[in-house]
């Protein structure tokens, strides 16, 4: 119980038990927390970002043909301003290219975008990669 | 005191008036805010939704705490956050009309995407200036004891704030809620959290926890504002430390894992990442819930 009077306010001396059952379990929370993070920071590795694409659904739209991706950073360390290239191949030939800019895949985490493309690839393989970033 | 219908329908008045004010002077950098604008038109509307309909309680609590007229009853309360959000809304429409970020021809959607999101802050902003800016509620020819009246004993019943009243344990935890909720909203759509969570190390992290606690303790129990909380004498620092601010912390930290999800901060991001957000997030939550304690 808090006593509110125009001031100064005071807490009383003899909290129901609610009071500590509740801040027990706070601390017990922030202890957690404190844990997992400090966890993370002893056993975290110094990881450059490493990406993993993959194509989750093309089809036809207006004007041209669109691939969606997402694209998961493994490593344990944030990646800005990620490039993902994406090629139509015909063999070793690049028949076409298209770019798209995430503004960031967060370490262990997935972002999704699309390159849109002006032509069917048809029978051709379509190709997406991750081919820069910067650090944040 | 007896007042003639008169003067009552006045002092309500005036009480709009100044809910107006708070609203215009607690929302006007979010109205102001680029983030905010966008988040309203593209935010998935059941993440609104929910946002909107947790505001509803919050201001019913606040509503009887610091209503537009002292509140005694649940339903004067529920009549006063009803007003503050509509006051609310009201104020983000016409400044997002007035700045051009509403125009004819928009869909619907977005402009009722914008004034929601809006309407959040504001409606919390309208009752907060009943209590901020409001002096003696209901008379100005009265001698004048406004907010900053250090004259306890002189302040009768007709101060805004009831000079006493017993809040339990669950109120206070609640008032630190509104406060920790204004405060993110302040900060959490902009891209800087989550941009200032990636160039921070879980080191960094570590700090920004105890520094957040630590801060949240000393403004209600050491640094001596009006309005600090004061132990009574011969108790422990930690039991206050233990009851008050480290539950003060977690409520801050839920309210930021509510916000981020409310804005979509948290889709596919690894649980550890999204910790580290609501870590960056939870520091100016902890200041406001901290200062809720203070100035409510």
């Amino acid at each position: 119980m808090t006593q509110i009077s125009r001031q100064p306010h005071s807490e009383k001396g003899d909290p129901h038990w609610m009071e500590w059952a509740v801040g027990i379990f706070s601390a017990l929370l922030v202890l957690t927390i404190i844990g997992w993070v400090g966890f993370e920071a002893i056993t975290e590795e110094d990881q450059s970002p490493t990406f993993r694409t993959v194509i989750t659904r093309k089809e036809a739209v207006e004007g041209g043909f669109r691939v969606e991706f997402e694209i998961e950073n493994l490593s344990t360390r944030t990646a800005a301003a990620v490039v993902v290239r994406g090629e139509i191949r015909d063999g070793d030939n690049a028949v076409e290219t298209g770019e798209a800019t995430i503004d960031y895949v967060p370490a262990q985490s997935k972002s999704y975008g699309a390159i849109i493309f002006s032509s069917d690839p048809g029978e051709k393989d379509v190709w997406i990669r991750g081919a820069g970033y910067s650090e944040p | 005191m007896s007042k003639s219908p008169q003067r009552e329908s006045r002092t309500f008045l005036v009480g709009i008036a100044r809910g107006a004010a708070g609203a215009l002077l607690f929302s006007i950098p979010m109205l102001m805010t680029m983030e905010l604008w966008h988040l309203g038109s593209y935010m998935e509307r059941y993440r609104l939704f929910v946002l909107l309909l947790v505001n509803v309680p919050l201001l019913i609590f606040l509503a009887d705490r610091v209503g537009f007229e002292r509140t005694t009853t649940l339903t004067e309360a529920c009549r006063d956050a009803n007003i503050a959000y509509g006051l609310g809304i009201l104020m983000s429409a016409g400044i997002l009309v007035l700045l051009g970020d509403i125009k004819f021809g928009m869909p619907l959607s977005e402009i009722a995407g914008k004034i929601a999101i809006q309407a959040v802050p504001a409606s919390i902003g309208a009752l907060l200036g009943r209590s901020q800016l409001g002096g003696s509620s209901n008379d100005q020819d009265d001698k004048a004891h406004g907010c900053c009246d250090e004259d306890a004993a002189g302040g009768g019943d007709s101060d805004a704030v009831p000079d006493q009243l017993s809040t339990s344990y669950g109120q206070e935890l609640l008032l630190m809620a509104v406060g920790a909720l204004f405060l993110s909203l302040n900060v959490a759509p902009t891209e800087e959290i989550i941009l200032i969570s990636f160039k921070m190390t879980p080191w960094h992290a570590l700090a920004a926890i105890m520094i957040s606690i630590g801060i949240m303790h000393a403004f209600v129990y050491v640094v001596a504002f009006k309005g600090t909380h004061e132990m009574p004498a011969g108790t422990p620092w930690w039991h206050a430390f233990f009851r008050f601010t480290l539950p003060g912390y977690i409520v801050s930290m839920a309210i930021s894992f509510f916000v981020l999800w409310a804005f979509g901060r948290l889709d596919a991001v690894a649980p550890t990442q999204a910790m580290m957000f609501a870590i960056v997030l939870s520091f100016p939550g902890a200041i406001g819930a901290a200062a809720a304690r203070l100035i409510l």
